[in-house]
Order: C-alpha cells, then sequence, then structure tokens
C-alpha cells in the first residue's frame, strides 16, 4: 500500500515536472517565435523605469530574424533615460529607417543632438553623393531596379510596336527608345546605389572620445579626435584588411582610422 | 617743361639713408666657411684646406691664417678662385682660398677659427677637427673584410626615448679607383615603428676621404631622414637599398681593389643594401603634475584668442601655437578645460615644418572653436604644457595664462534655443510591425531576370515576324509559296461547296485548280497557261515521291474526265477532296 502511494506520487511529481517543463519550452519558444510578447515584456519594464532590464530584452530582440522601428525607438528611449546619449543617437538612426517611426525618431534627433556639448563641422558631400545618397535612402535600389526594368520593357514595347501599327511611327519609335535608355540608366543607376550602400554604412561615435588616426594602429599620427555622437561614413572595403578598425570619413572631410570598438555602424 | 628741383630737394635725405644703409645690410648676406679634403689623414700626407667667401660684398682680405699645430704650410700664398653671379637681380661674389698643408706629427688637430675681413667686418669660420695617423702604427689593412663600396645607415642616437628626433644619414662608402656616376634609390624602404621625414639638402653630396681599420675610404652623404620613434622598445631600422653606377678607373696606388676584377666592362650597376639598424627605444618617463601633448625636442608654446568680447552665437578661436625643433609632426592637440555655456567645434590644425639645416623644425597651430550659448565671463583657467628635452633628459614645463573673454546677449537672436529643448517622447508600446531586414543582392530576385530577359525575347520575336512580314511584302513568289496551302484550302472548300449545289463538274474544275494552284505557287510556276503534265514533270524534277505524283496523277485526270461521267455522287467527290488534301499535305513536306 505505501510502495503504491509512493508510485503515485512519484507519477504527480514526474507528470507536474513535466508539465512545468514544457511550460518553461512553451514560452521560451513562443517569445522567439513571436518577438511582441518579448517586446511587450520590455516595454512594462521600460514604463516602469528599469531601463535596464528593459534594453536586456530589446538586445534579445535586436539579434533576432525580425525588427520593428518601434523597437529601435524604445531602445533610443532608454538609452536617453540612461544618459547614454551616443546610443541614443544610433537607435534614434535606425528608428527613423522605419516609416511607423520617423517622426518621433526625428524629434528624438534633434533633442539629442541639441545636448552634445560638441558638434562635429559638416563639409557638404558632392552633389553626385547627395544624389546618390537620397536615391538609396528615399527610393532604394530594389525599387529603382524595377522601375528601371518596367520602363525598358515598356520602350522597347513601344519601339516594337512601330515595326507593325504605321501610327505616329517616328513619334512612338523616338519615345520608346528614350524610354528604354532611360531605363536601361536606372537599371545601372540601381546597381551603383546598390554597390555605394554595401561599400559604405553610416556610423556614430557612442563613446566619450576617441582619436582618429592616420594609420590603423594606436601609436602613430592622431589626424583628428571623434566625440560621442559624431557621424561617420564607413567604408567597408578599405576597412575590410583591418580587424578591429575602421576607415572613415568624419563629417568635416576628414579621413582616417577609428577603431570599430569606439563606434556602431548603421 | 616738368621742373623736379624742389622734389629732389626734399628727397635727397631719404636717398642718402638709403645707400648708407644698403651696404650694411648687404654685407649681412656674407657666408665664410672653411673646409679640408680629408679629415683623417697619414703623417706626411697633404691635405687641401679651403676658406670660402660668399655673398654680396665689395672688399676682402685675405684670411689671417698664423701657424696651425701638426701642419705645415706647403706654400705660403694661396690659390684663389673668383666667381660673380646675378640671380634675380642680386649680384653675388664666390671667393675661395685654397692652401696646401702637410702633415706633420700623428695626434688630433684643430684648425682653429679663420679670421676674414669683408667689406670692414672681421668674420671667423668653425674650427675643424683632424686626425693625423702614423701609418706605420695604423692597423694592418690585410685582410679588409669589407667590399670595395658599401652603403650604410648611421643614426645619430642609437639609445633614444620615443618621439625623439633622430638623423639618419644614408652614407656610401667607396676606395679610391672607384668612380660613382650616379645613384638611384629603390623605393619602399619603411621604417617601421618610425614617423619619418626626409630632410632637404641643397648642395649635390660632397665626399670626404676616411680611414676604416687603416684602410682609405671616401665617404658621401646621398639622403638624410628624420626619423621619430612611435613607440618604445628595441625598434630596427630595415635596410635601404639603392642602385650605383659606378666606374673602376686605373689606380696603381690601390692594390686591394678587386672588385670589378674580371669583368670586361668598366662600368657597372651595382645594387647596395644597408644592414639593418636596432636601435633600444626608452619610453618617456612618467609625468602627473601638468599635461604633455608628447612634444619631445626644444619647444615654445603659446596661447590666444581672437577677440575678448563676442555675442551670443559668434565664433570664437582659441589659437595654441607650438614653434621649436623636435618631432613637430607628432604632436597632438592640447586639451583646455573649458567652461560650461560653450559648444566646441572640431578644431583646425595647422603644421608648417621646415626641413632643411639637417633637421626637423617648424610650427604647429590648433584653433579651437567654440560658440557661446549663454551671455556672461569667461574664463579659460591657467595650462602647464611640457614637453620632453633629450638634450636635458628631463620635462620642461610651460605655463599658458588664463585667457579671459566676456560674451554679451545679441539683440537679434531668437529666444529659444536647441539647448532648451525638452525630451518629451513616448516610447511605442502595443503591437509593432515586425519584418525581416532584407540584404539580398539585386540579381537574386527572379523579377529581375525576367525583367531582363523579357525585352530580348520580345525584340527577337517581333524582329523574325517583322522580316516575315517584309518578305510577304516585297518577295512575291515566297508569298506565293507560303499561301499556296492556304489558297488550295480554299478552293477545296469551294469544291465541297459545288458538290452540295449538285455543280459537280465546278466542283472537280475547283479541285483541279487547288492542286495545280499549289504546286504552281510553291514551285513559283506561272499562274496559266501549264499543263497537267507540266506540273507532273515539275514535282517529278523536284523528286518527289513517284507514288504520290501517281495519286496527283489521277486527280488531275480524274477531274478532267469527270464531265464525262453521268453519276457521281457527292461522297465520291469528297472522297476525292480528302485525297486531295493528303496529297497537299505530302507536298507541304516534300517541298
Amino acid at each position: 500500500m505505501n510502495r503504491r502511494n509512493k508510485d503515485n506520487a512519484g507519477a504527480v511529481v514526474g507528470g507536474l515536472l513535466m508539465l512545468l517543463l514544457m511550460a518553461v519550452l512553451t514560452s521560451h519558444s513562443s517569445a522567439q517565435s513571436n518577438p511582441q510578447l518579448l517586446f511587450d515584456r520590455a516595454n512594462e519594464k521600460l514604463q516602469a523605469g528599469q531601463y535596464q532590464e528593459a534594453l536586456a530584452d530589446y538586445k534579445k530582440l535586436v539579434t533576432g530574424r525580425e525588427v520593428s522601428g518601434s523597437l529601435f525607438l524604445n531602445m533610443a528611449i532608454s538609452y536617453v533615460e540612461l544618459d547614454s546619449l551616443g546610443m541614443a543617437k544610433y537607435y534614434f538612426l535606425k528608428a527613423r529607417q522605419f516609416e511607423e517611426t520617423e517622426e518621433r525618431a526625428e524629434a528624438g534627433l534633434e533633442f539629442v543632438n541639441s545636448q552634445f556639448a560638441r558638434q562635429s563641422a559638416v563639409l557638404p558631400k558632392l552633389p553626385w553623393e547627395q544624389a546618390v545618397n537620397w536615391l538609396g535612402e528615399q527610393i532604394g535600389s530594389a525599387a529603382l531596379l524595377g522601375i528601371g526594368i518596367f520602363l525598358l520593357n515598356a520602350g522597347i514595347i513601344g519601339y516594337v510596336i512601330t515595326w507593325f501599327i504605321p501610327y505616329r511611327e517616328k513619334l512612338i519609335r523616338i519615345t520608346g527608345l528614350s524610354t528604354a535608355i532611360l531605363g536601361l540608366l536606372i537599371v545601372l543607376t540601381s546597381f551603383y546605389v546598390h554597390y555605394v550602400d554595401q561599400r559604405y554604412s553610416r556610423a556614430v561615435m557612442v563613446h566619450r572620445e576617441a582619436a582618429v588616426m592616420e594609420k590603423p594602429a594606436s601609436e602613430g599620427p592622431v589626424i583628428s579626435r571623434a566625440y560621442e555622437g559624431y557621424t561617420f561614413t564607413i567604408d567597408h572595403k578599405r576597412s575590410g584588411n583591418e580587424a578591429g578598425w575602421c576607415y572613415i570619413r568624419m563629417s568635416n572631410g576628414v579621413y582616417g582610422w577609428i577603431r570599430k570598438d569606439d563606434i556602431r555602424i548603421l | 617743361m616738368i621742373r623736379t628741383g624742389k622734389v629732389v630737394r626734399r628727397l635727397w635725405p631719404l636717398f642718402l639713408i638709403v645707400f648708407a644703409f644698403t651696404p650694411r645690410s648687404a654685407a649681412q648676406n656674407v657666408e665664410v666657411e672653411a673646409t679640408v679634403s680629408e679629415t683623417q689623414i697619414y703623417t706626411g700626407e697633404r691635405v687641401s684646406l679651403s676658406v670660402r667667401i660668399s655673398g654680396n660684398f665689395k672688399e676682402v682680405q685675405r684670411p689671417d691664417l698664423s701657424d696651425i699645430d701638426g701642419f705645415s704650410f706647403l706654400n705660403s700664398s694661396p690659390s684663389v678662385s673668383r666667381q660673380y653671379s646675378i640671380i634675380n637681380g642680386n649680384a653675388s661674389y664666390n671667393y675661395s682660398y685654397s692652401y696646401i698643408l702637410v702633415a706633420q706629427q700623428t695626434g688630433d688637430y684643430r684648425i682653429p677659427p679663420i679670421a676674414v675681413t669683408v667689406d670692414g667686418e672681421i668674420y671667423r669660420t668653425d674650427p675643424i677637427e683632424v686626425s693625423v695617423i702614423n701609418r706605420s702604427t695604423s692597423p694592418d689593412p690585410k685582410p679588409d673584410p669589407r667590399d670595395d663600396i658599401f652603403l650604410k645607415l648611421e643614426v645619430s642616437d642609437e639609445q633614444p626615448v620615443t618621439g625623439q628626433q633622430l638623423i639618419t644619414n644614408l652614407t656610401l662608402y667607396f676606395k679610391s679607383g672607384i668612380e660613382v656616376r650616379s645613384y638611384q634609390l629603390v623605393p619602399g624602404w619603411k621604417a617601421e615603428g618610425f614617423w619619418k621625414e626626409e630632410l632637404i639638402s641643397k648642395e649635390r653630396p660632397q665626399s670626404e676621404s676616411v680611414i676604416l681599420d687603416g684602410v682609405r675610404f671616401r665617404k658621401a652623404r646621398l639622403l638624410q631622414y628624420a626619423l621619430f620613434p612611435t613607440k618604445s622598445g628595441e625598434l630596427t631600422i630595415s635596410p635601404f637599398e639603392i642602385v650605383v653606377s659606378v666606374r673602376k678607373t686605373r689606380s696603381f696606388d690601390d692594390p686591394l681593389s678587386s672588385f670589378f676584377s674580371g669583368f670586361g666592362s668598366n662600368e657597372q650597376r651595382v645594387n647596395l643594401l644597408t644592414d639593418p639598424v636596432t636601435i633600444d627605444v626608452e619610453g618617456l618617463p612618467p609625468i602627473s603634475d601638468a599635461s604633455t601633448v608628447g612634444a619631445v625636442g626644444s619647444f615654445n608654446f603659446e596661447r590666444s584668442l581672437n577677440t575678448r568680447t563676442a555675442m551670443v552665437g559668434e565664433t570664437i578661436e582659441i589659437s595654441t601655437t607650438i614653434k621649436g625643433s623636435g618631432n613637430i609632426p607628432l604632436i597632438s592637440k592640447p586639451d583646455y578645460e573649458l567652461p560650461q555655456g560653450l559648444e566646441i567645434y572640431d578644431p583646425q590644425e595647422n603644421t608648417s615644418i621646415n626641413r632643411d639645416n639637417q633637421r626637423i623644425s617648424g610650427t604647429k597651430t590648433y584653433t579651437d572653436i567654440v560658440i557661446p550659448r549663454k551671455p556672461g565671463n569667461y574664463s579659460i583657467p591657467e595650462e602647464k604644457l611640457v614637453y620632453f628635452n633629450p638634450a636635458s633628459g628631463r620635462y620642461v614645463t610651460e605655463t599658458l595664462p588664463p585667457l579671459n573673454f566676456s560674451v554679451r546677449r545679441n539683440p537679434d537672436a531668437d529666444i529659444t534655443s536647441p539647448a532648451s529643448l525638452s525630451f518629451d517622447i513616448k516610447p511605442v508600446t502595443g503591437l509593432a510591425t515586425w519584418i525581416q531586414p532584407e540584404d539580398r543582392p539585386l540579381t537574386a530576385r527572379w523579377w529581375f531576370w525576367a525583367g531582363i530577359l523579357l525585352p530580348a525575347i520580345i525584340i527577337g520575336v517581333a524582329y523574325r515576324q517583322k522580316i516575315y512580314r517584309d518578305r510577304m511584302r516585297s518577295d512575291r513568289s515566297f508569298a506565293r509559296s507560303e499561301q499556296a496551302g492556304q489558297h488550295a484550302e480554299e478552293r477545296l472548300q469551294q469544291a465541297i461547296r459545288y458538290s452540295d449545289q449538285e455543280k459537280i463538274k465546278e466542283a472537280y474544275n475547283s479541285l483541279h485548280k487547288a492542286l495545280t494552284g499549289f504546286i504552281g505557287d510553291k514551285l513559283d510556276l506561272p499562274e496559266a497557261g501549264l499543263s497537267d503534265h507540266q506540273y507532273l514533270s515539275e514535282l517529278d524534277s523536284r523528286g518527289v515521291d513517284s507514288e504520290t505524283i501517281r495519286k496527283i496523277r489521277m486527280l488531275l485526270n480524274k477531274s478532267a474526265t469527270i464531265s464525262y461521267a453521268p453519276d457521281v455522287s457527292h461522297d465520291y467527290l469528297k472522297s476525292h477532296v480528302g485525297l486531295a488534301e493528303e496529297m497537299i499535305n505530302q507536298l507541304k513536306e516534300e517541298l
């Protein structure tokens, strides 16, 4: 009798353990599969003023497959509350890339930029560089490629039609040819924009201060100094061979090397 | 007539002053220099002592040479050479007095400063050290492990501190009897661990005589660098390579030289490489009570403001000037404790380096740019900057006095400023939009390939169609051939319709036309005037199967003789139409 009771108790405990294990696994897998759950939990911590804890949860989401403008915006807000303005600027810039959070991220950036004591002088980029950046950010290389291919096809169809339908032949032929050439140029431009997008990235200085070196080494001539909140353009191609260092163009037009640990690449 | 008398009378004191000062100012450009042909010689050997006076002067007296210890004069009067040149309108004289001295006794001697009177003023040359060696007691020159010509890196100090300026000479040594025609640097020399600057020499390399281990060499400094160690520890200067074009001259007093023996040609190109030079670099001693900018050498620090009063929003520049000789390129910007309320921008840096005079000197200026955002009195506190002087082996502290300036309110400025912004951005809660970042290459999208291939397909198909259309319009026989089947089909259908109307004769006539028309169109035969036999002969000549020809003949004969057949049913005709269709299809394949 006692033995039977013990067996029953063991079965109950085993069942409970199994249920507990299943519950843990289920919650873990559901958090992974549904980022909204973890996001909601982190938001509760953020609203409760537990900024470090909230950030710990947000960071788990950042490493996942899915991201969100809201996630980056809330991370930026957490960093503002922790007075880590460089990181805040980094995440505001990331949140600005999403339509749903663009407006709030802009306001956040305006605030964060006003808090930095040191401001970098800005040497305007060349018009061609500005145009390429604008195309990459506002339209995107894939959308450009789609537009280019559509125009290319439309132009070629228009041109070919004149072989069979003699209606305003010259006008349609010139229009078709022009449209096809324009489409081809847009296709080529989209590839250039994609190349520039892949080769160059923006980065934000997240530490208080760092030296910009002439060569990728700690000892050597210092070209300039960078301070928290400075933004740079990273050249991935030139940076590729130097582990731990990035080749950058500062906003004031100065080129040099900076430690990868001092910056966050967008 | 222009009267100039009064003007001249008023200006003549000015002319007087100008002329009175001209010789004095011109005499200030005079340079006097003494050189000897060799600084190491054997007893009894001759050495040439030259005193050179150059510059803009009017009168020069022969140098005042008294007896020189250890030497005797071979002749009492020197040989004199004079040159006169005008460069950019400035006249210049070059006088050279050359004496021949004979070494009398062994020992180290000093040729004292030689006095030369130029335009009434006395100039003195620098003293020259000369070493006289006894040939009999000098080291035995055999065996000599050195090459007849070699290259050497000579560093001014082999135990420097970090940042110290090291003058490094690239010196070529060669034995007498070898004539150096030219040299060419092999690019790619790297001095890892050093910042290097090439020093400028205005003169061409001059050779002088030296005795190395009892063997006389001539040496010439080809290049000069200033090297600055950027880290402490044992650093190695990598070998420097040059290509020298040399020629062996006939020298009977150089029996040891065998470098070129065995060569057919007298002039050769030789690659020379220096030995690596290892230097033990000490770190700078620690310092705590002042800020260092990494300066090593001899410097002077200054700090100034471009204005003492400004309005809110106006730019104020804090200039720090570091002047002197040493590691100017490696000096970093001094950091100041700037008061609150200033917006600080990237500093500007301006470096001016002088590479003359066998050392690096110059000026480095940092300009801090600040913009005051609040009115008030500002003070940048006193700053102590230090540099390390390798000559004395200790730090030298320079104190920059405090800088004060006042800022007043700008009446035209907006009331609000960016710093007054408040942070009132609320976090996003609730349902968020989640996306998977996509970073695929453009060519990985299926619609890219579809969109690129489609125009090619459209053009290919349309062009083919266009060619066909154009040929149909322009090539009548081609058009007949292409349309033959269609016409034959129409005629056969017409034959069936005639049969339905019980017009048998017309029906067979259509069948006949369908066959002959098809053959005529396909073979581009005349549309009329040919007999059935001719059509069949054409088919036979084109190699059409004889069974097909036989059936066609039967159909043609039937069509010609059907008028005489009284009872021909509709089905009978349809069987002939079917046979005709079969024959036409057969001909389509064969023709």
